[in-house]
C-alpha cells in the first residue's frame, strides 16, 4: 500500500512537471508582455516533432532538448518579426484570432511536413529503466521530467527575479517609455523575451514526446493544458503557475487514481470550484496600474 | 473549397492538402468527351483533419490503389473518384454526403470511419435512395439502423469482441479478466461485447475500468492495474490514446507480466504498432485484417510497392470497399439503375477480398467475415507484425434478435 501511493504521487508530480513545463512558456509572455499566445502549442508540437527524429538519426541523445530549443526559438523569433510584434499594443481579442490562426496554419504545416502518423520518440538506453519503490516499478524517464521541469521553473525564476537583465524586463513591463529614456531597446527585449518562450514550448515538447508522443491536434490538447495551468495559477504570477501545476497535476491524478470513469469531471469540477472561490488564480498579482 | 481528388495515386498523395490541390485544379480544367457510358461517379465521406486524420488518409489510399490497378474503369466505365472530409463530425458528414448526392450527383457514395458519422448517415442515404458502402463499425449499423440501401463491407464492433471472449475464455484464462476501455461509444461496444460474451462461457470479470478519450497520462490507471494483480488484461484504445497506453504499458513493466488482449484496432498494423516499439510484443487481439492474412498477400504488395508502410485496417478496408464495389458492377454490367438487382447479385455469392472471400447476409447487408486472432510478433527485419495464431471462420453478426 506504500509503495501504490508513493507511486501514484510520483505519477502525479511528473504529470504537473509536464504542465508546469507547458505552463512556464506560455505564462512567460502572457505575464511579463500581456500578449495572448495561442500558438504555444505549435511550438510545442514542433519541439516533439525536432526531438523525435533527433533522436531517431543517431545523434547524442541529449543535444535533442537543446535543438529543440534553439530551433523553435528561432522560428518564435520569425514570427516575432512578423506578424506579432505589430500586435503587442493591440486588444486581446485581436491577438487571440492572430495567434489562433497562425495555431491553424501551422497544425497544417506540420501535417504536411512530418505527416499525419503518431511517432514516438526512440528513447536513449539509459532513460528506459524503472526504479522500484516498495515493489512497484517507476519509469526513470518520469523522474527525468520531474527533474526537468523543477530545474527549469528554478533558472527561470532566477532569470527573471535575479538578475539586471530580468529587472529590466520587469520595468519595461510597467513602462515602457521610462525604460526607453534610459537607452534601453525595448524591441530587442521583448523579442528575446519571446523567443525565449518559444524556445520553453519546443524544449517541453522535446521532453514531453516520451510521454505524449506526436500527432497532428496535439498542439491544442496541450494548449489547453497550459491555458489551464495559468489561469488557475493567476494570470500574471510565476510562483501561481508553478503552484497550479502541482494543483492541477496532481487534481487529474488522483480523479483518475479514486474516480476513473469521471476524472475530467471531478478534476475540472475542482478547478471551477477553485476560480469560483479565488477570481484572480492561486496568486493574484500585485496590481501595478497608477 | 471543394476537396476534389481525381484519381491520384503517386506515392507522396498522402502528403493529403497537396494532392487534394491537384487533384482540384485538375477538375477546373475541361475535360474532352469521351465516347463511352457515363462515367461512374464514385463519392466517398471519409476523415482527412481532426482525430481520424491518418486513418483517412489510408482508407483514401486503399482506394485509390484499387481503382489505379482497374485502370480508374470499373465494367466498362470511367470513375471519377471524389473525396469529401467529415471531421469526424457528424454534422459535416451528413452537409458532406448532401453536397455528394445533390450537387456531384455521384452515384454511389462509399466510406465513413466514425461511427457517429456513419450512424448520421443512415437516415440521409437511405432517404435519397443512395447506394451506400458503409465503413463504420457500431453494431447497430448491422441491427437497427441496417438499411436497405446500405451495404456493409466491414467488420461490426461485436464481431471482434464477442471472438476476443472466445479465444481469452479457452487459451489464456477463465477467471479475473480486468477490461479498461476508452469511453465512448466504440470502447463500449468493445468492452461490453466481450464481457457478456466471457460470462456467457462462464467467466469471471473482474474489475472494469474507463478513461476519458484522448487520455494524456496513464500512469495512474497502469499503477492501479499492477495493484490488482489481474490474470489477464483485455482492453480498447484507438489512435494516440492506443500508442500512450502501450508505451507506457511497458514503461510500468507490465508487458510480459501480465497477458494483454485486445480488439484490433488498439494494436492497429499502420497506425499503432509502429509508433510503440516492442512493448505490444506478445499482445493478442482479434481483427479482421492481418498482414500474414493469406488472402491480402497479393494486396499488401501492391500498397507497399506505392511507398507505404505495411497496411493497416483502413487502408485494407478502402480497398476491400473498393473490391466490393467493383463486383457489385461487373455482376449487375455496369448498371446501378435497378439496386434491388444489384443487392441480389452482390448476396448471390461470395466477393473475393482482400479480407478473404465474404458472403454478405440478406437480412441486412452486412459482410460475414473471417476473424483472425493476431498475436504480435517481431518480423524479419525486426519490425512489429500482427501475425495470425487462429481463425474463426464467417463470423456473423447476429442483427436483430428474431
Amino acid at each position: 500500500m506504500m509503495g501504490y501511493a508513493a507511486i501514484q504521487v510520483l505519477n502525479a508530480l511528473s504529470f504537473s512537471a509536464l504542465l508546469l513545463l507547458t505552463g512556464l512558456g506560455l505564462s512567460v509572455v502572457l505575464s511579463l508582455m500581456n500578449f495572448v499566445n495561442l500558438a504555444h502549442g505549435s511550438f510545442y508540437l514542433l519541439g516533439s516533432y525536432i526531438a523525435v527524429h533527433w533522436l531517431a538519426s543517431g545523434a547524442p541523445w541529449w543535444m535533442a532538448f537543446p535543438v529543440a530549443f534553439l530551433a523553435t526559438a528561432l522560428a518564435g523569433a520569425l514570427l516575432e518579426r512578423f506578424p506579432l510584434r505589430a500586435f503587442y499594443a493591440r486588444p486581446h481579442l485581436m491577438q487571440v484570432l492572430l495567434t489562433y490562426g497562425l495555431s491553424v496554419i501551422f497544425a497544417d504545416l506540420m501535417r504536411w511536413g512530418f505527416g499525419a502518423q503518431i511517432l514516438s520518440p526512440e528513447l536513449p538506453e539509459m532513460l528506459q529503466g524503472v526504479v522500484f519503490l516498495f515493489d512497484m516499478p517507476f519509469p526513470l524517464y518520469r523522474l527525468f521530467i520531474i527533474g526537468a521541469g523543477f530545474a527549469m521553473a528554478l533558472a527561470l525564476w532566477l532569470l527573471f527575479d535575479r538578475t539586471m537583465w530580468g529587472a529590466v524586463v520587469r520595468a519595461a513591463v510597467s513602462d515602457r517609455g521610462i525604460v526607453e529614456t534610459l537607452g534601453i531597446d525595448t524591441r530587442r527585449l521583448f523579442a528575446a523575451v519571446f523567443m525565449l518562450s518559444a524556445g520553453l514550448g519546443g524544449l517541453s515538447g522535446a521532453l514531453g514526446a516520451g510521454m505524449l508522443a506526436a500527432y497532428p491536434g496535439l498542439d491544442e490538447e496541450v494548449l489547453i493544458l497550459a491555458l489551464i495551468t495559468v489561469v488557475v495559477g493567476g494570470l500574471g504570477s510565476f510562483g501561481g503557475t508553478v503552484l497550479s501545476a502541482l494543483v492541477v497535476g496532481f487534481a487529474l491524478t488522483f480523479s483518475k487514481v479514486w474516480f476513473p470513469e469521471f476524472a475530467n469531471l471531478a478534476a475540472f469540477s475542482a478547478m471551477i470550484a477553485l476560480l469560483l472561490a479565488r477570481p484572480n488564480g492561486l496568486v493574484a498579482p500585485p496590481l501595478r496600474q497608477l | 473549397m471543394p476537396k476534389h481528388c481525381q484519381n491520384d495515386i503517386r506515392p507522396g498523395a498522402s502528403l493529403g492538402r497537396r494532392g487534394l490541390l491537384a487533384g482540384a485544379a485538375a477538375l477546373g480544367l475541361a475535360r474532352p468527351a469521351i465516347a463511352q457510358a457515363q462515367p461512374l461517379r464514385i463519392g466517398m465521406v471519409t476523415s482527412l483533419s481532426g482525430p481520424f486524420t491518418a486513418l483517412g488518409e489510408s482508407m483514401r489510399a486503399g482506394m485509390q490503389l484499387l481503382l489505379a490497378q482497374s485502370g480508374q474503369a470499373i465494367a466498362g466505365r470511367r470513375v471519377e473518384f471524389l473525396v469529401e472530409d467529415d471531421q469526424a463530425r457528424p454534422e459535416e458528414g451528413v452537409r458532406k454526403a448532401r453536397k455528394l448526392i445533390g450537387q456531384d450527383r455521384v452515384d454511389l457514395l462509399c466510406g465513413v470511419i466514425s461511427s457517429g458519422v456513419a450512424l448520421a448517415l443512415r437516415d440521409v442515404v437511405t432517404e435519397a435512395r443512395m447506394p451506400t458502402f458503409l465503413l463504420g463499425s457500431a453494431n447497430d449499423l448491422a441491427r437497427k439502423a441496417a438499411s436497405p440501401f446500405i451495404l456493409r463491407p466491414t467488420k461490426t464492433n461485436w464481431m471482434l469482441g464477442d471472438t476476443a471472449a472466445r479465444w481469452t475464455y479457452e487459451k489464456v484464462s477463465k477467471s479475473k479478466v480486468l477490461t479498461v476501455g476508452s469511453d465512448y461509444a466504440a470502447g463500449r461496444e468493445y468492452i461490453g461485447d466481450f464481457a457478456e460474451g466471457y460470462r456467457r462461457l462462464g467467466g469471471g470479470i473482474g474489475r472494469q475500468l474507463w478513461t476519458p478519450l484522448g487520455s494524456a497520462d496513464f500512469g495512474p490507471l497502469l499503477t492501479t492495474i499492477a495493484s490488482e494483480r489481474p490474470e489477464v488484461v483485455y482492453g480498447f484504445f484507438a489512435g494516440s490514446d492506443a500508442v500512450r497506453f502501450l508505451r507506457q504499458w511497458k514503461e510500468y513493466r507490465l508487458a510480459g507480466r501480465v497477458p494483454l488482449v485486445g480488439t484490433g484496432a488498439f494494436f492497429d498494423q499502420e497506425d499503432v504498432l509502429p509508433a510503440v516499439g516492442d512493448a505490444a510484443l506478445g499482445a493478442v487481439n482479434t481483427f479482421h485484417q492481418s498482414p500474414t492474412a493469406p488472402a491480402s498477400a497479393a494486396f499488401i504488395e501492391a500498397y507497399r510497392a506505392t511507398g507505404k508502410p505495411l497496411p493497416g485496417e483502413f487502408s485494407t478496408t478502402g480497398y476491400v470497399c473498393g473490391q466490393v464495389i467493383k463486383a457489385a458492377l461487373e455482376r449487375s454490367n455496369g448498371d446501378l439503375a435497378d439496386w434491388e438487382k444489384t443487392r441480389a447479385g452482390l448476396f448471390a455469392a461470395p466477393v473475393e477480398t482482400a479480407f478473404g472471400p465474404m458472403p454478405f447476409d440478406p437480412r441486412n447487408g452486412q459482410a460475414i467475415l473471417d476473424i483472425h486472432v493476431n498475436e504480435v510478433k517481431r518480423g524479419e527485419d525486426g519490425r512489429m507484425v500482427n501475425t495470425v495464431l487462429h481463425t474463426y471462420r464467417q463470423v456473423r453478426d447476429p442483427g436483430i434478435p428474431a
